[in-house]
């Protein structure tokens, strides 16, 4: 597989244009459907800032469109803010947040997001706090209403996720979306996911049960190696799940990529393409 | 040759956790554990099974040339894992008890192994694993003698092939499967 059939892949929509990169797995919060069973306790697993912007400038090269940041959470790397600024200049960059670390004066930390390629999201999961800390913390609710205002008034621009074990549209969802609204996120910028069954989210019962092709076939990097999806590199019981590793070898990226593509053309249909996982 | 029982010393995967790229090998049952193991790092399974299945798989020379030239060259490198499992082989291709002794060093290899081309040819096997350095002329020319040229390559590739997978078995200590620890007992070879 060459780095060209990558290009045209992503150009005629066969190959999703994201990489998704999981920087570190240790995070403040430890919520109950983690897929990464992270935890302040959590091995960091963590990339290095130069192994993040080498593979947003490789990804570029090979027709990658965006960058997608998650982990763990990415705040806890003092170096992160000016590191997605820096992917930026090759990429637009979405960074997943739990968004409990930039309250008070903490709020500065945000300032390179203001960029026309960031984009900051930010998990919510009911517009009733108690329900949302009850899966991701005490205040968890109150710091992130508190948080996403200020990060648009910033000029930073916020995307809201909602990962549920209920409907994924419909009318018990109109409270929250209505909350989301007026925080100054418009519907197009909230997303509602189900809760995936892998992680902490398995050993708990909770989500749906996924294969790789319910998965998108995003190329995801990790420091264990590169992954099919962003569900993809999964910690169970302490152990990294392997059922979605693509390659261990993280760069040149176009090893993980070409892979992928040729796992992608090679794979049988799923079970269930509709589980709305994104 | 004791029957060593303890774990591997890395994770051997099963189906369930099999990378995505390497469930073809998973998908008729347990693919053993040189498999398991190297599904850890996917990206060379497929590459170190093509190389050892061309290397220690049929040829240009007998199967008895190539089970000789592995079971020999795993004992001379020690590998518990894979004496046990070739020895098995060994007996399947139709090496005899007396044969297999003779590799395994329990008795002289003049008295096992009476014809003097495979004598010759142990010469060779016996320079490339069981010694490090240059291998004298003379091993090579005794080996020629008996041996056409592109045999000996072949056979030499074999045991490199073999030593890479006696230092994969021996350093990550695969466990000997239980069949085959049940079928050396049964033969008096465990
Ligand atoms: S779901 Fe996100 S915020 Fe919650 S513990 Fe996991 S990494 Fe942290």
């Amino acid at each position: 597989m060459t780095d060209s059939a990558v290009a045209e892949a992503i150009n005629s929509g066969e190959l999703p244009g994201r990489v998704w990169i999981y920087s570190n797995y240790h995070c403040n919060l430890a919520c109950s459907y983690c897929l990464t069973e992270s935890s302040p306790r959590s091995e960091r697993r963590q990339l290095t800032a130069e192994q993040m912007l080498t593979i947003a400038i490789e990804a570029k090269s090979l027709g990658f469109t965006g960058i997608g940041v998650t982990g763990g959470e990415p705040l806890l790397l003092p170096w992160l803010p000016e590191t997605v600024a820096a992917m930026a200049a090759h990429l637009p960059v979405l960074l997943l947040t739990n968004g409990t670390l930039l309250g008070g004066d903490r709020f500065e930390r945000a300032a390179p997001f203001a960029h026309p390629d960031v984009a900051v999201q930010i998990s919510l999961d009911s517009h009733l706090p108690d329900v949302n800390d009850m899966a991701r913390g005490p205040d968890n609710f109150e710091k992130v209403v508190a948080l996403v205002p200020r990060l648009i008034v910033s000029g930073v621009r916020v995307r809201i996720a909602t990962t549920t074990a209920g409907p994924l549209d419909g009318p018990t969802l109109e409270p929250l979306r209505a909350l989301v609204r007026s925080l100054g996120v418009s519907d197009e910028d909230h997303i509602v996911r189900p809760i995936v069954r892998r992680g902490r989210a398995d050993e708990r019962d909770l989500g749906v049960f996924a294969v790789a092709r319910d998965i998108p076939s995003e190329l995801t990097i990790a420091a264990d190696g590169a992954f099919w999806g962003s569900f993809g590199p999964s910690v169970r019981a302490g152990r990294l799940d392997t059922d979605l590793l693509l390659t261990r070898t993280i760069l040149p990226l176009s090893i993980p990529a070409s892979t992928l593509l040729a796992t992608l053309r090679g794979l049988p249909e799923g079970a269930d393409a509709s589980l709305g996982i994104r | 040759m004791g029957n060593d029982v303890r774990m591997s010393r890395s994770q051997l995967l099963d189906a369930d956790q099999a990378p995505i790229t390497t469930r073809v090998y998973f998908a008729d049952g347990d693919p053993g554990p040189i498999v398991a193991a190297l599904a850890t790092v996917p990206e060379l399974l497929g590459p170190a099974l093509s190389f050892v299945g061309a290397a220690l798989g049929p040829g240009s020379v007998t199967t008895r040339a190539k089970e000789l030239a592995i079971l020999r060259t795993s004992v001379l490198q020690g590998c518990r894992y894979c004496i046990h499992a070739h020895t098995a082989v060994a007996l399947d291709v139709g090496l005899s008890t007396d044969e297999i002794h003779g590799l395994h060093g329990d008795i002289a290899l003049e008295d096992a192994f009476p014809q003097v081309a495979e004598r010759a040819l142990i010469g060779w096997i016996d320079a490339l694993a069981g010694a490090t350095g240059a291998i004298p002329d003379d091993v090579w020319i005794a080996a020629r003698e008996h041996w056409p040229e592109h045999a000996l390559v072949e056979l030499t590739v074999t045991v490199g092939a073999t030593m890479f997978l006696n230092r994969l078995a021996t350093g990550l200590e695969l466990p000997t499967s239980d069949q085959v620890t049940a079928r050396l007992t049964k033969e008096g070879l465990a």
